[in-house]
């Protein structure tokens, strides 16, 4: 293999301590990661997706060196990463805590300087870096005001500058568009494509589908430790047939996404609130030849449909089939 | 890729941005600063004036009885400076890293190529500058407000004592802060330390009139030497080895341990915290 970033059956298990009251605490074993192996490849914007929790984020903590793999091996630009750790930070650029990263009582071209004197730049090129960073990333009139005076997204925007001080060959932006308005989103995602028609290679992880469809070249979506799909967003949407996919709009309660569920052939159904009610997608094994069944499920379980249609299959229903949840609906659990 | 590898001179860059960054976020709070200052002169004026409460005209001639010097109030104001320079680079350390923990910014430094170590001496030599003007100005103003001459005695000889003091305390103040990413507290932890600094390192009384045990601990710790050291210099009291460079042996002697130790306890800490749940989790 000759990725960007090489992972080989890498797991990862720590301890935590579980609180019981007041007083009364027990420790258990969380498996964050279980054997997993993927390559990303030079040049390209990998999507990473899954659930809170899934371990995406302690997979990015391992290969960014902040965490240590309980087992496997794996290498950032040709670094092994637990026995070349300053090789693999110094060729890294990373955005993983968003605002919490920032000196908050520093100016922004303060936060920018000092980064820069982090990543072994001289005086001379940390401030010109700084420079051509604020004004890449729109903030140059407010570069002198200090970071606690600055909106969330300019917040943000400083924290996704953060991560181009050391131009870096491999970018690692964790949401790097939370809490950003949708012209300032945009704005990002298009200087995000900008640094990878530069040649950059793009580790991304977002809860927003469109975004990874229209931004990564591939996807990786991991749930509970484990690699559950990786490939090209077409790879992944031809993974399930068109017509494995139906949606059904209108009033659909509990019992009835439960009677659904129950029918043979059927892997998942979820269902998500939408303008008109509850949107149900369900996805099957065996085409549209349940749909009778489907129907009778629904009606005698007291649902009510305003609108049954096979659906063109989006990296939304991948997640789904792959984790068995949406991600929007994981979102708003946190 | 515009960045370099690690030089001597790339770190000691980093030394000072890392200073002048902890320099920078202060002045923003400009009556901490002044705050500093008159900390260790009120801490100091409560037992001198608790002596004269006690003591009444013989409180001199008692406190040279035990002491060698009659300077009571110089002897204290000298302890209160000098364990202004002791806490300072506890707690700057410790609440340092422990800050970076909460804020979010200590995983943005571990994210870097550079070793935490310089970015730790970097905050030290800002906890330098910082408890050197603070200890000074306040000896100097509290000397000026409680009617002692400051520079009686040897100057220079005392501020070399602090100079060669400030490596170990440093030194054990990087091994404290290893406690404290290790257990994430900072505040009950310092306070609790500092009482027993300042009691083992006599900033009010001689470790003489410690029980022997009590003494000979005390004596393993490079403050008490410091202390000793500069209050001999300025009031001509014995040194521990009754000659100076004696003294300032001992101290460079702690100066060579103490530092490796820090590290050593520090580098295990982190090794440990990685291997588990991470820097970032506070």
């Amino acid at each position: 293999m000759t990725g960007t970033v090489r992972v080989e059956n890498l797991s990862k298990t720590y301890q935590v301590r579980q609180r019981k009251g007041l007083f009364k605490s027990f420790r258990s074993t969380v498996e964050a990661l279980k054997g997993v192996t993927l390559e990303v490849r030079p040049g390209e914007i990998f999507g990473l997706l899954g659930p809170n929790g899934a371990g995406k984020t302690t997979l990015i903590k391992i290969l960014t060196t902040l965490l240590l793999p309980s087992s496997g091996e794996a290498w950032v630009n040709g670094f092994h990463v637990q026995r070349q750790e300053n090789q693999v930070r110094a060729s890294v650029g990373c955005m993983l805590m968003g605002e919490r990263g920032l000196y908050w009582k520093l100016t922004g071209r303060e936060n920018l300087e000092y980064f820069g004197a982090l990543y072994h730049l001289s005086p001379q090129d940390r401030r010109q870096r700084a420079l051509e960073i604020l004004e890449r990333i729109q903030l140059g009139e407010i570069a002198d005001r200090t970071v606690e005076t600055y909106s969330s997204g300019q917040k943000m925007k400083l924290a996704f500058g953060k991560a181009l001080i050391n131009d870096a060959p491999l970018l690692v932006l964790d949401e790097p568009t939370n809490t950003l308005d949708v012209p300032s989103a945009s704005e990002l995602r298009a200087v995000v494509r900008d640094l990878h028609a530069q040649g950059k290679t793009i580790i991304y992880t977002t809860h927003i589908m469109s975004e990874a469809e229209t931004l990564c070249d591939r996807v990786a979506i991991i749930d509970h430790g484990q690699l559950l799909a990786l490939g090209s967003i077409e790879e992944l949407k031809d993974s399930l047939r068109r017509d494995q996919v139906t949606r059904i709009e209108g009033v659909i309660p509990s019992r009835a996404v439960a009677a659904v569920k129950r029918l043979p052939n059927v892997q998942q159904a979820t269902r998500t609130s939408a303008d008109s009610g509850d949107l149900l997608t369900i996805v099957t094994s065996d085409g549209h030849e349940f749909l009778p069944q489907l129907i009778e499920a629904l009606t005698q379980t007291g649902a009510t449909i305003k609108k049954i249609a096979p659906e063109e299959v989006t990296l939304e229903d991948v997640f789904i089939a792959k984790t068995g949840r949406t991600l929007a609906e994981d979102t708003r659990e946190r | 890729m515009t960045a370099t590898s690690p030089t001597l001179k790339s770190n000691l860059s980093i030394v000072l941005a890392s200073a002048r960054m902890r320099l920078a976020t202060i002045s923003r709070y400009p009556g901490q600063l002044l705050m500093d200052i008159f900390i260790p002169i009120v801490f100091a004026a409560m037992p001198i004036l608790l002596g004269r409460a006690t003591a009444g005209p013989d409180a001199g001639e008692n406190f040279a009885q035990n002491t060698g010097t009659s300077n009571y109030v110089a002897y204290m104001l000298i302890g209160s400076a000098a364990f202004t320079i002791v806490t300072y680079a506890f707690w700057h350390i410790a609440y340092w890293l422990r800050w970076e923990q909460e804020t979010g910014t200590l995983e943005a430094l571990y994210l870097s190529p550079t070793h935490r170590v310089w970015v730790a001496g970097g905050t030290a030599l800002y906890s330098c500058l910082r408890s050197l003007f603070s200890a000074s100005a306040a000896f100097l103003i509290g000397s000026k407000i409680l009617g002692v001459n400051p520079f009686e005695g040897g100057v220079g000889l005392a501020f070399l004592f602090i100079l060669s003091g400030l490596i170990p305390i440093y030194g054990l103040a990087l091994l404290f802060g290893a406690l404290v990413i290790k257990v994430k507290e900072a505040n009950a932890l310092i306070n609790l330390m500092q009482w027993g600094v300042s009691f083992l390192m006599g900033i009010f009384f001689p470790i003489a009139m410690f029980p022997p045990l009590l003494r000979a601990i005390a004596l393993l710790f490079p403050p008490t030497w410091m202390t000793n050291g500069v209050r001999s210099a300025l009031l001509g009291l014995t040194y521990f080895f009754q000659e100076w460079y004696l003294d300032l042996a001992v101290l460079w002697a702690f100066a060579l341990i103490a530092p490796l130790l820090g590290y050593w306890v520090f580098t295990r800490a982190e090794t440990s915290i990685r291997r588990n749940e991470g820097v970032g989790q506070f």
